[in-house]
């Protein structure tokens, strides 16, 4: 049913992948899969999405990389979330809860 | 610098990302994997799941900064090849495009260093200078005072913060090894601090230098030291023998001060006056002053005239009945006034063919737009954003533009390097230094680059914008939407066959001035005559018998020389002018005053020179050294004041030589010869009435020598040079030159230097001219070649065709030279003081020149014509 599945909103990508990183060094796979986890499904991420965004990230110098072993032996890209970075999910998430409580108070007042 | 380093491991980087990229697929097969898919199956559903790797990898790219340096890379080798594609257009564009800039910062920067900035003083834009006007005589002015009147002006007046003087004299440097003449000046007190300029070396003249018993001193010139003195650093502090006196040199002037165009600067010391003196009477002091701040050189004219009147009663002589008083500028008054009209039509031509230039860069572009209408629909179709269009299209007018700049920049810096060496002397100050003028090098290339940008930019906008649908439908009929464009275009060609008249007009009438000029006959035979000045030294040459005592032996010894046919003494340099005199002829009664022009000289004089004797003879040698009172006169002054009677024998008085400082008492000449008339006034004005007489007659007057040799007469200068030593050693020759060169450089030179100038710029202009008549023609008969064979097919003949094409060149031919007939006759102000003897309006050269303009148009127009006639029809129609 991939219908159903919702597209992002504009923005929203680049907070969830913030938060994701700010959980500890992780590579991109790993990122895609916590995302689809934690919301049960819901967000399933395009990975047309994912990397481009993960690279936009690191050129605003909100993300760091370093190559490492994963467990499997195999060299991968582990992501890490830089000082700017926690300063901007910070204000990110913020907004994000201004705004759904704003439209959640819309929702439920309004009409 | 981290996409720096990137940049550099671009293929590291391109690895990494196919690595992150895998990893990513590898990851989600393994979970298939896991899940109990096969291998295959597992690797595949991951990999369609992923998706198009390649678009990804392009949008990660697209993520990082140095991709857009790539964008722009390619975009400069498309726009690159594009025009190595069209090799023609691009250098007929950065062709035009450099002209345009490198021959109008070239000119503008001489006119701005030459009229603007001539001067390297403090505060140069408020120097004067101050001119005595003769009411009565509109020729006549001096600029030059008594020390007196100096010191009188300094003190009355109220207009001036600051007052210098400068005397000029010949100086005599008396080495080891011989003379060397340089060129002095004696300079008031205060000078060197009144035009500020730091000394290069040394130091300058000081107040204490001044001061009555203060050792001889002086300053010399940076580019006499550099010329002369192999710029020796240790001269300063030595002792030189200057017109006997032992001088020190304390310092080398900075290089651009040239004050009073002098070799050497000595201090004028309250002793001075004895010596500053020509025989009994006082010499004439050039002045210069700086205006007190808010004064107008008017006020101050109408100060000066006040105190002038005091002074007109205290020295009568040196004032004429009416006269005015003019204060102007130092800088123009240094600048001749015939080449700074000459500057502005250099200045008007230039801008002519930058104007040139730009049409036909403008041009090119239009039509090359016009061409890519089609190709920039495709692309638009194939998905090219309007912004990648005009991208491309700026990379293109970049490349074009910085080509053409730097190239303009390398053409004005060669330009000002070559007009800076062939400027003829004495046409503008010696303080001037011709060098690039940055802010108009700016200007052009703004102009220039602008004209690129906007004629390459404008029709891309439009192009962009277009209906696809249209654009790719057009096949090149040459109807409907083009139709405004080639309007442009026209009117662009029209303008520039109009300017381009102009400019060949201009110069096919300094043609005819030039060659007037040199047709004109001079009476004499300017050929193997060589001439110096011999400044003899004041203290010991003041009677006539001293003078003699120098020239007699002289122009023996000269004689004598093998090479040396004639050698006669002169009072002036032929054909220039010679003593001005009021004269009196008895029995002849006349009411305005009667002028000639007097020259003293030795018998020899018309040998030297060839002159024709129609009546009577030359002097003897007898009568020269016996200074006998006779008089050889010119064909002018028989016709003028003896009319048609006999003058031999007559008696003439020239009143000037009682006003000399070695006065003649009674100077009656008995006439003896008649001459035929020889220029005396140039070559431009009209000849005066002239009187030879023997140079033994007097003291005064500055004198010279002629000598008429065998061979090259440059060869022989060494030779005079020292028999003038072995008659006295403490006499020097000065400017010793052929009589030619002097005639070049005073007469021929600079209408040259027009010539050449504004005839290398018509040429120029009618080259840009047909390349743009040929690319507009050629153009628009590519266009319509299906039209044109559809009419062969249906039965034109193919002379029809041509007639057609030619038809259409033709009228802008003609518009253009219409226009251009205006044009030229606008300018016609501007340039009647640049003509003698040829009119501004002038019928055979407008003729010549628009038929030379429509000869070279309809040949560019022919070539594309004749191509259209081979127009082969069913391969035209095909051409869809």
């Amino acid at each position: 049913m991939p219908q159903e599945k919702a597209e992002f909103l504009k923005g929203t990508l680049d907070m969830l992948i913030l938060k994701v990183v700010a959980g500890g060094p992780i590579h991109g796979y790993a990122i895609s899969q916590r995302i689809q986890q934690i919301s049960k499904d819901f967000f399933q991420v395009p990975q047309g999405s994912l990397y481009p965004a993960l690279h936009r990230l690191e050129e605003r110098d909100w993300l760091e990389a370093e190559w490492k072993d994963t467990s499997t032996g195999r060299e991968a890209k582990f992501y890490k979330l830089t000082r700017k970075g926690r300063a901007q999910l910070e204000t990110e998430m913020l907004n994000w809860e201004r705004l759904s409580d704003a439209v959640a108070l819309i929702l439920r007042t309004a009409g | 610098m981290r996409w720096l380093r990137r940049l550099w491991h671009k293929s590291l980087t391109e690895r990494r990302l196919d690595s992150e990229l895998q990893f990513h697929v590898e990851q989600q097969a393994a979970e298939y994997i896991a899940a109990g898919f096969p291998h295959e199956e597992a690797r595949r559903r991951a990999s369609i799941e992923f998706g198009g790797v390649e678009r990804f990898k392009e949008e990660c790219r697209e993520a990082r900064w140095e991709n857009h340096l790539e964008i722009l890379a390619r975009d400069f080798r498309i726009a690159f090849r594009g025009l190595a594609k069209d090799r023609h257009f691009a250098f007929i564009a950065i062709f035009a495009l450099a002209l345009g800039i490198g021959a109008s910062t070239a000119i503008f920067s001489v006119v701005d260093n030459a009229v603007f900035e001539p001067l390297p003083y403090k505060d140069s834009r408020h120097l004067v200078t101050i001119r005595l006007h003769d009411q009565d005589q509109a020729d006549r002015w001096r600029g030059a005072f008594l020390f007196a009147e100096f010191q009188d002006l300094m003190k009355q007046n109220h207009v001036f913060d600051g007052m210098v003087a400068n005397l000029e004299d010949d100086i005599v440097y008396t080495a080891g090894d011989g003379n060397l003449q340089l060129g002095g000046n004696y300079v008031t007190s205060g000078t060197f601090e009144f035009f500020g300029v730091a000394p290069f070396l040394g130091r300058s003249l000081e107040a204490a230098d001044y001061q009555s018993g203060a050792p001889p001193v002086f300053v010399l010139r940076h580019a006499t030291w550099v010329g002369k003195f192999n710029s020796d650093p240790s001269l300063i502090g030595k002792t030189f023998t200057l017109n006997g006196v032992s001088r020190t040199l304390v310092g080398i002037a900075a290089p651009r001060f040239a004050w009073g165009g002098a070799d050497l600067w000595m201090p004028r010391g309250p002793d001075e006056p004895r010596v500053l003196r020509e025989g009994d009477f006082p010499r004439h002091w050039g002045v210069v002053a700086h205006l007190r701040p808010g004064v107008t050189a008017h006020q101050a004219s109408a100060d000066l005239a006040v105190i002038a009147q005091r002074l007109s009663a205290v020295y009568p002589k040196e004032y004429p009945k009416h006269f005015t008083m003019e204060v102007l500028s130092f800088g123009s008054a240094v600048l001749s006034p015939r080449f700074r009209n000459s500057l502005y039509v250099f200045l008007a031509a230039v801008g002519l063919l930058l104007l040139i230039g730009c049409g036909n860069v403008a041009n090119l572009l239009l039509a090359r737009a016009t061409a890519r209408e089609k190709e920039f629909a495709v692309r638009a179709a194939l998905g090219a954003s309007r912004f990648r269009v005009v991208r491309q299209l700026l990379a293109e007018s970049f490349l074009l533009a910085i080509s053409g700049a730097m190239l303009g920049i390398f053409l004005a810096w060669a330009g000002v390097k070559t007009l800076a060496a062939v400027i003829p002397e004495f046409t503008i100050a010696s303080e001037t230094v011709i060098a690039m003028n940055g802010a108009v090098l700016l200007f052009a290339l703004v102009v220039g680059v602008g004209t690129v940008f906007l004629f390459g930019l404008v029709p891309a906008l439009q192009a962009s914008r277009c209906d696809l649908h249209d654009s790719l439908r057009d096949t090149g009929k040459g109807v409907g939407r083009t139709v405004g464009r080639a309007g442009l275009r026209n009117a662009v060609i029209v303008l520039e066959v109009a300017l381009s008249l102009a400019l060949l007009f201009t110069a096919g009438l300094f043609m005819r001035s030039f060659v007037a000029l040199q047709e004109v006959s001079l009476g004499l035979r300017m050929d193997h005559v060589l001439t110096a000045r011999i400044p003899l030294p004041s203290g010991h040459y003041k009677t006539a018998a001293q003078l003699t005592s120098f020239f007699r032996p002289l122009l023996a010894r000269l004689k004598s020389v093998p090479g040396i046919a004639f050698a006669a003494e002169t009072s002036t340099l032929p054909p220039y002018g010679g003593i001005r005199s009021e004269v009196e002829v008895p029995g002849k009664a006349h009411t305005e005053k009667w002028n000639t022009l007097f020259q003293l000289c030795s018998e020899d004089y018309f040998s030297v020179l060839r002159i024709q004797f129609l009546d009577g003879r030359s002097f003897t040698e007898a009568e020269v050294n016996d200074a006998r009172k006779v008089a050889v006169i010119n064909q002018t002054f028989r016709r003028r004041y003896f009319g048609d009677e006999n003058p031999i024998g007559r008696r003439i008085q020239l009143k000037e030589l009682k006003e000399f400082s070695d006065p003649l008492n009674e100077p009656w000449f008995e006439v003896i010869g008649v001459v035929a008339d020889v220029r005396n006034q140039g070559l431009q004005e009209p000849l005066w009435p002239e009187v030879w007489i023997p140079y033994t007659v007097t003291g005064s007057f500055m004198r010279g020598i002629l000598v008429r040799t065998t061979n090259e007469p440059k060869s022989m200068i060494k030779a005079v040079g020292k028999e003038i030593w072995a008659t006295d050693p403490s006499v020097a020759m000065a400017q010793p030159e052929t009589l030619e060169y002097f005639l070049n450089l005073f007469t021929f030179a600079q209408p040259r230097f027009g010539l050449w100038l504004v005839t290398i710029f018509a040429v120029i202009g009618l080259v840009l001219v047909s390349i743009g008549v040929y690319s507009v023609i050629a153009y628009t008969t590519s266009r319509r070649t299906h039209e044109i064979g559809l009419r062969i097919a249906l039965g034109a003949a193919r002379a029809d065709v041509l007639k057609m094409v030619l038809r259409k060149g033709l009228q802008l031919l003609l518009a253009g030279i219409i226009i251009g007939l205006g044009v030229s006759f606008a300018l016609s102000r501007v340039l009647v003081s640049q003509l003698w003897g040829v009119s501004p309006y002038d019928r055979l050269t407008f003729v010549s020149v628009s038929g030379l303009l429509l000869l070279v148009g309809l040949i560019a127009c022919w070539i594309p014509a004749r191509r259209a006639t081979r127009v082969n029809p069913s391969s035209a129609l095909r051409y869809e």
